[in-house]
Parts: C-alpha cells; sequence; structure tokens
C-alpha cells in the first residue's frame, strides 16, 4: 500500500533528503534538485486527465472543476519536496484536491431528504428487470434505459459525503484502502459509505426510469 | 431461485466488494461457488458491474484541453 499520502500530512516526514536545495548548495545539488522537480512536475501533469474526471464530479460545474484543478496543480508544484518518489503521486494529489474542495466549501450541497426511502442493493435490477421483462440487462441496455442527465443528476443528488466516495471508487478507480488516505477516513467508513451512497444512487435511478 | 428474491444471508453485502475486488481470496471462492448456484444473484452480479462500467463511461467527462496549457504553464520557471 502507498504510504506517500502520509507525507502530505506530516512533512517533518521528509527531514534530511538530498534534494532540499539551500542557497549554500553545491551547483551539483541545485542541478539535482531542478532535474527532481522536473520529473515530478512531468509525472503530475501526465495525471491531470484523471484528475480532472474526478475534480468534475466532485463539484458542480467545469469551472468550478478547472479551478479546483489549477488551485491543486498550483499547490502540488509548490510542495513537490512533501511527495515521496515511488509512491502513490495520484492518490497524493487527490488529496490535496479533495482537501482544498472541502475548505471552500465548493461541494455541491444538493441533498434531497431520500435517505428513509433507502431500499435494498438489488432495487434498480429488480425495478429495471421486472419493466423490462427479462433478467440479462446488457450494457447498452442500460445505457438506453439510463440517460446520461439522469445519471449525473442521480449522482448530484446523493449527500457529498457519500458522494465523495462513489467518485473516488466508481470514476477515480482508487482502492478502498486509497480513498481512505484521500478522504482521512477509517476504511471501515469508505465501506459503509459507498454501499450506502451506492443504494441512494440506484434509488434515485430507480425512481427516475419509475416515473417514466 | 430464477426471479425471486435471495434469501441468501450476506450475500448483497459481499457482491459490492466483490464487483470492486477488495475481498479477499478466501471471501472471492465463497461468493462466486454461490454466484455458481443462485441465477438471480448472479444477474444481480452482472448487473451491478454493468451499472459500474456506465456510471464511469457516462460520468467521466475529458479534460478541457485549454487547462492542460494552463497547468503547464504554472510549473517552476527553469533559469
Amino acid at each position: 500500500m502507498a504510504c506517500g499520502l502520509h507525507s502530505f500530512t506530516r512533512p517533518s516526514a521528509r527531514l534530511g533528503r538530498v534534494s532540499n536545495a539551500t542557497p549554500e548548495s553545491t551547483p551539483r545539488q541545485v542541478a539535482e534538485d531542478a532535474r527532481a522537480r522536473v520529473r515530478f512536475e512531468e509525472e503530475a501533469l501526465e495525471l491531470s486527465d484523471q484528475v480532472y474526471r474526478v475534480a468534475r464530479r466532485l463539484v458542480r460545474t467545469p469551472e468550478e472543476a478547472e479551478d479546483l484543478v489549477q488551485d491543486t496543480y498550483a499547490r502540488a508544484f509548490r510542495s513537490w519536496r512533501q511527495y515521496q518518489p515511488g509512491t502513490n503521486l495520484r492518490a497524493w494529489l487527490l488529496r490535496i484536491l479533495t482537501n482544498l474542495n472541502i475548505d471552500r466549501g465548493r461541494r455541491d450541497q444538493r441533498a434531497p431528504d431520500m435517505q428513509s426511502l433507502e431500499q435494498g442493493d438489488y432495487y434498480l435490477y429488480d425495478r429495471l428487470s421486472a419493466q423490462d421483462g427479462q433478467g440479462n440487462l446488457d450494457e447498452e441496455r442500460v445505457v438506453e434505459r439510463l440517460s446520461q442527465d439522469t445519471i449525473v443528476d442521480a449522482l448530484a443528488a446523493v449527500p457529498h459525503n457519500f458522494r465523495d466516495v462513489i467518485v473516488l471508487v466508481d470514476i477515480g478507480e482508487f482502492s478502498y484502502q486509497d480513498a481512505a488516505q484521500i478522504l482521512d477516513v477509517p476504511v471501515g467508513t469508505v465501506m459503509s459509505r459507498l454501499h450506502r451512497g451506492r443504494r441512494i444512487l440506484k434509488q434515485q435511478l430507480a425512481d427516475t426510469v419509475g416515473a417514466e | 431461485m430464477m426471479g425471486d428474491a435471495c434469501n441468501c444471508e450476506g450475500c448483497e453485502e459481499r457482491i459490492q466488494p466483490y464487483v470492486d475486488r477488495e475481498l479477499t481470496a478466501e471471501e472471492v471462492v465463497l461468493v462466486e461457488a454461490h454466484l455458481a448456484g443462485c441465477s438471480y444473484c448472479r444477474q444481480c452480479y452482472e448487473f451491478e458491474a454493468t451499472l459500474r462500467r456506465v456510471v464511469k463511461r457516462v460520468l467521466g467527462e475529458p479534460m478541457p484541453p485549454q487547462l492542460k496549457a494552463k497547468l503547464v504553464a504554472l510549473r517552476t520557471p527553469l533559469v
């Protein structure tokens, strides 16, 4: 398991790194430091599309997502020495991003009162297959029944604590462990929020298709 | 069990981490043995996996090209 995320919360862990160039550093140290920084920036930029895809679903508009990603990269480039090479850089960047997002209170707060109506895991499947009259719902059939707008609206309606976990695991493809470190919560919390959040998401979708 | 709700205890709870590949090897064996004998759960599992792919595909909006240029501009200038 990548433990590089700790270095973001505990900067003291990096004491003694050779890349800490100071005004007293030798030209060789300065050059090594510059090379390490360039490598870090290039690796971080290669991940920018994946970082944006997660950011886009944590906030309401594309403009907010762009702002959030830019601020994340500005901070990451400033704090690059806190990243431990060889650990999970994507998770490190996402931790910065989710912290910035929480600090700003920019998370989409739409959250209808539907928790009390929560159904079981298979509720959406039961509903779609009953309407279809068949058990096998292939991908194209599911896409046909659930439009893009329906899915976007359903996710936006999930309360943010649950939605953050869904976005990290389902769109970001992070492990439960990585999602736990990014959000600074126990793995058990990730699992329970994911389970509950997906139920709410599916219930939103089921209500939409049921209303057609 | 085709067409009926599944009564198998713990089955629903295990399907999610199974789709996410977060179960231990022993748990995977248990789930797969169950799925082999329960067509309702198997179809539900296939639906869950499909839904996961659909959500990722539909919600995975690519980065606007101009944003990449803005991020590159944030890099530390080489001196």
